[in-house]
Order: structure tokens, then C-alpha cells, then sequence
């Protein structure tokens, strides 16, 4: 099992990783990239939040999943609405965010349970702009295309994985079996990681800049 | 609790499984994006190489005919200027030496108001053959007519005209295009057609101008002539593909030639 915590180690620190080079060029950088640097440091606040919440005070935390979800959708719509200049994205938004709002007012015990409706119908529309996305970067060179082959990647395979979630707790399957797919997770969250990484090396990084 | 670890295990095993057909499927939306957009690219460059291709070769057979059109002047100017003008040099030097009777000094100076006046002529014709004045001044048809004329008088060939043209149809600039084409056309068949006849026409209807040009020579293979660079059927082709027109081109040994160019007006 240690290994598999070297993975999510390595995962976070990536992130981390991320999140300052992409601040470091935040300023010099258009809308979309800053947005998705926003994104970065809201994932990392999230991630370590659940880290102090979960294993330092030994609490829930299942409950930071639905912000999760809510932030990503909305700072990913707002990139991708960037990248595609579409304005139905912006209408998408709110009408989303209200029917995830909707579902708590009418179950609020949702709110300690995994939400597999809100993560497939938010990951699915983010997975839809990607697709759309490697559709327009056919005409010819667009940025951002690495990210946004890691998000395609990484929502596709992880939105079966956050929506078995509730299946998997109620099936009382033992604490073993449940690490597999936690691990799966975390490669695909270091994969992610790493392409995101790759992007700003390739495309973004001061040298590039300053030839 | 044998069963309910091979429950569990099947339900992870069905996860794992889905999550790996996800991420197959991810991976050819990718790839599939990725080489489609490989072949667009490579496709474009390719377009964009024969253009260049197309362009290089019309900017060189431009260069090609002017070239020639420069080497044709000298000549010309050589041999109807210069000559002349050193004939009327030595006649002159010979007027100032004064050892010489009146009787040649008067045939001298005859001699000296002839060559002076073919020199004359001569430099009139050089400049009515790089641009001819009717042209500017009376417009195409014309220009045209006076060719024709021209043509007519000294050439083996009856040249049919049928000119319906109004003034001032096309601007100036496509004007003189349409005028080279046909000199060249008409050079052509002069040089190398051995012709009995021409028919010119000129037609302008409502929505376009039609020009058809037609001799009953020798003729020649198009596909041949076209490789040739340099030529005049290069020029043609270079000034319509300037004046945005369509050129129809037919001809074939024994058989004469047949241009039709049909220039839409805007």
C-alpha cells in the first residue's frame, strides 16, 4: 500500500507544482489560462482540505466533493467558454448549478452521500466541450489542446469512478477492495497532473516568452 | 463470505472494466482528433505548395516574356534607329567637310531628310507597338479595328471581324489585357499558322464580354504548346488568369485554332 501513498504524494505535489508555475505566469497570460490557473489552486485548496478535514481531524468529508464538483464545473465551463466562444456555456451554467441546488433542497441528506447525478451531468457537459473543442482545434493550432485532451481523459474515467462511489459504500465492500479504485483515481489524477504540467512547459514556460 | 467477496470483487472487476472502456474511448476520440488534424494540415501545406508552385511558375514566365519583350525592342531599336541615325551621322560629317561640290552637298542633304524621316517613322511605329494611342484614346474596339486594318493590309490572311462592343465596359487595365491577347493571337498566327483566314469577334451581352478568336492554319497540340514556357500561350493564359476570366482553348495539327475567353462584368 505504500507506493499507492507515494502516488497520491506525488499527484498532490505535481498539483502544487502547478498551481505556482501557472500563478507565476497568471499575469502575462489571457483569460482562459487564468481561469484555469484559478481552477489549479481551487483543486488544490480542495484536495488539501479534504487531507486536513479527513485525516487530520478524522471527520466526514465527503460533503467537500459537492463543492468539488460545483467549482470544477463552473471554472471549466468558464475556460472552455474562452476557448469556444459559445454563448449557450453561459446559460448551461447556472441552469446546472440551480438543478444540483434543487436536488439538495428536495434529499439535503444528499449533502453526506456521494451525488452521482450532479457528477455525471457536470462531468459529462465539461467531457462534451472538450469533444467539441478537439473538433474546432481541427481548423488549425489552438492552445490549450493538451489540457484539454487530460480533462477529456480524466472526467471520462473518473466520473464512473465518483459516481460508483455511493454503489461501493453501500455495498459495505471492505476497505481493500475500495483502495483499488481510490488508487485508480490517483493515477488518473497524476496523469491529469502531468499533462497539465506538460502545457505550460511546452507553451508556457518564461523562456518561450522572452525568445 | 466467500460469496460476498466474489460479489464485490465482480462489482470492482465491472468498474475497472467500464473505467478501461472509458478511457479506450477517450484515447480514440483523441487519436482520432489528433491524426484528422495531422491529414488536414498536411493537405493544407500541400495546397498551399502547389499554389506557390503555380505562382513561382507565372512570375517566371512573366520575367521569361519580358525578357524577350526587351530583347525584341533592342532589335528593334538597333535596326531601325541606330542604323539610320549613324547613316545620318556620317552623311553629316561628310556635309561638314568642305572639299565637296554643291551638287553632292545637295544629295547628301536628300539623302540625310530621307533616312531622317524613316527614322522618324520607324520610332513612330516602335511606340504605336508598345502601346498603341487609339487604345487610350478611342478604346478598345478601336484599337481592335485598327489592328485588324494593320493586319490586313500587309498579311497573307483575310481577318473577318465582328465587333459588338461598347465603350468602356471593362476598365482600362483590362482593356489593354484583352488588346495583348489578341496581338499575341494574331502574332501567333502570323509566325507560325500560315493561315487563309481569321475570324475576330468582340461581344459584349448585358452579363459578360466574349471574345473568340478562331484561324483555319496549321494548329498545334495544346497539351505540347502548354508545357512550353515562355511562349506567348503562357502570356495569354498569365493575362487571363489576371482579367479573372474563363479561356476555352481547342486546337489540333491540321486543324487551326479556336480561343474563346468569356470575362463576366461585374
Amino acid at each position: 500500500m505504500n507506493h499507492f501513498l507515494v502516488l497520491s504524494i506525488v499527484g498532490h505535489a505535481i498539483l502544487l507544482v502547478n498551481v505556482i508555475v501557472y500563478f507565476k505566469s497568471f499575469i502575462r497570460n489571457d483569460k482562459a489560462f487564468k481561469i484555469f490557473s484559478i481552477y489549479l489552486a481551487f483543486s488544490f485548496c480542495i484536495q488539501i482540505a479534504t487531507l486536513v478535514i479527513g485525516k487530520g481531524f478524522h471527520l466526514p468529508n465527503l460533503y467537500l466533493s459537492h463543492f468539488y464538483i460545483v467549482g470544477q464545473f463552473v471554472l471549466l465551463s468558464l475556460f472552455y467558454f474562452q476557448l469556444l466562444k459559445n454563448k449557450l456555456i453561459l446559460f448551461v451554467i447556472p441552469a446546472i448549478v440551480a438543478l444540483i441546488g434543487i436536488q439538495f433542497i428536495l434529499d439535503p441528506s444528499l449533502f453526506f452521500r456521494y451525488n452521482p447525478v450532479g457528477i455525471v451531468i457536470t462531468q459529462v457537459i465539461l467531457v462534451l466541450y472538450a469533444i467539441f473543442y478537439l473538433y474546432q482545434s481541427l481548423s488549425g493550432k489552438k492552445p490549450f489542446i493538451i489540457i484539454n485532451a487530460g480533462i477529456l481523459f480524466y472526467l471520462l474515467s473518473s466520473t464512473l469512478i465518483f459516481a460508483s462511489g455511493n454503489l461501493v459504500l453501500d455495498l459495505d465492500i471492505s476497505e481493500n477492495t475500495r483502495f483499488i479504485l481510490i488508487n485508480v483515481n490517483r493515477v488518473f489524477i497524476l496523469l491529469l497532473q502531468i499533462l497539465i504540467f506538460t502545457e505550460w512547459y511546452r507553451n508556457y514556460r518564461p523562456a518561450l516568452k522572452s525568445r | 463470505m466467500q460469496e460476498i467477496i466474489s460479489e464485490e470483487q465482480q462489482v470492482i472487476d465491472i468498474i475497472l472494466i467500464a473505467i478501461g472502456l472509458l478511457l479506450l474511448m477517450a484515447l480514440a476520440i483523441v487519436l482520432f482528433f489528433y491524426f484528422s488534424r495531422r491529414r488536414i494540415i498536411k493537405t493544407e501545406l500541400e495546397k498551399a505548395n502547389l499554389e506557390i508552385n503555380y505562382q513561382r511558375e507565372v512570375l517566371q514566365s512573366t520575367i521569361i516574356t519580358q525578357e524577350e519583350e526587351r530583347k525584341r525592342i533592342a532589335q528593334d531599336l538597333h535596326d531601325a534607329i541606330s542604323s539610320k541615325l549613324n547613316v545620318v551621322s556620317l552623311n553629316a560629317n561628310m556635309l561638314s567637310d568642305t572639299s565637296i561640290s554643291t551638287e553632292e552637298t545637295v544629295k547628301i542633304a536628300e539623302n540625310i531628310v530621307k533616312v531622317t524621316s524613316t527614322v522618324l517613322e520607324n520610332s513612330r511605329k516602335i511606340a504605336h507597338d508598345l502601346l498603341p494611342p487609339t487604345l487610350d484614346k478611342f478604346g478598345l474596339e478601336a484599337a481592335m479595328e485598327e489592328l485588324c486594318d494593320e493586319i490586313g493590309d500587309a498579311r497573307a490572311f483575310k481577318i473577318d471581324t465582328n465587333f459588338q462592343y461598347g465603350l468602356n465596359l471593362l476598365s482600362q487595365d483590362d482593356e489593354l489585357h484583352l488588346f495583348r491577347i489578341i496581338q499575341e493571337l494574331l502574332n501567333n498566327t502570323i509566325k507560325y499558322a500560315e493561315a487563309k483566314s481569321v475570324q475576330l469577334s468582340l461581344v459584349a451581352n448585358g452579363s459578360e464580354v466574349i471574345l473568340t478568336y478562331k484561324d483555319d492554319g496549321k494548329g498545334f497540340d495544346v497539351a505540347e504548346a502548354k508545357k512550353a514556357k515562355g511562349l506567348g500561350l503562357s502570356g495569354i493564359t498569365n493575362r487571363v488568369e489576371i482579367l479573372n476570366a474563363s479561356m476555352e482553348m481547342s486546337s489540333s495539327i491540321g486543324n487551326g485554332i479556336l480561343v474563346r475567353i468569356q470575362k463576366r462584368l461585374d
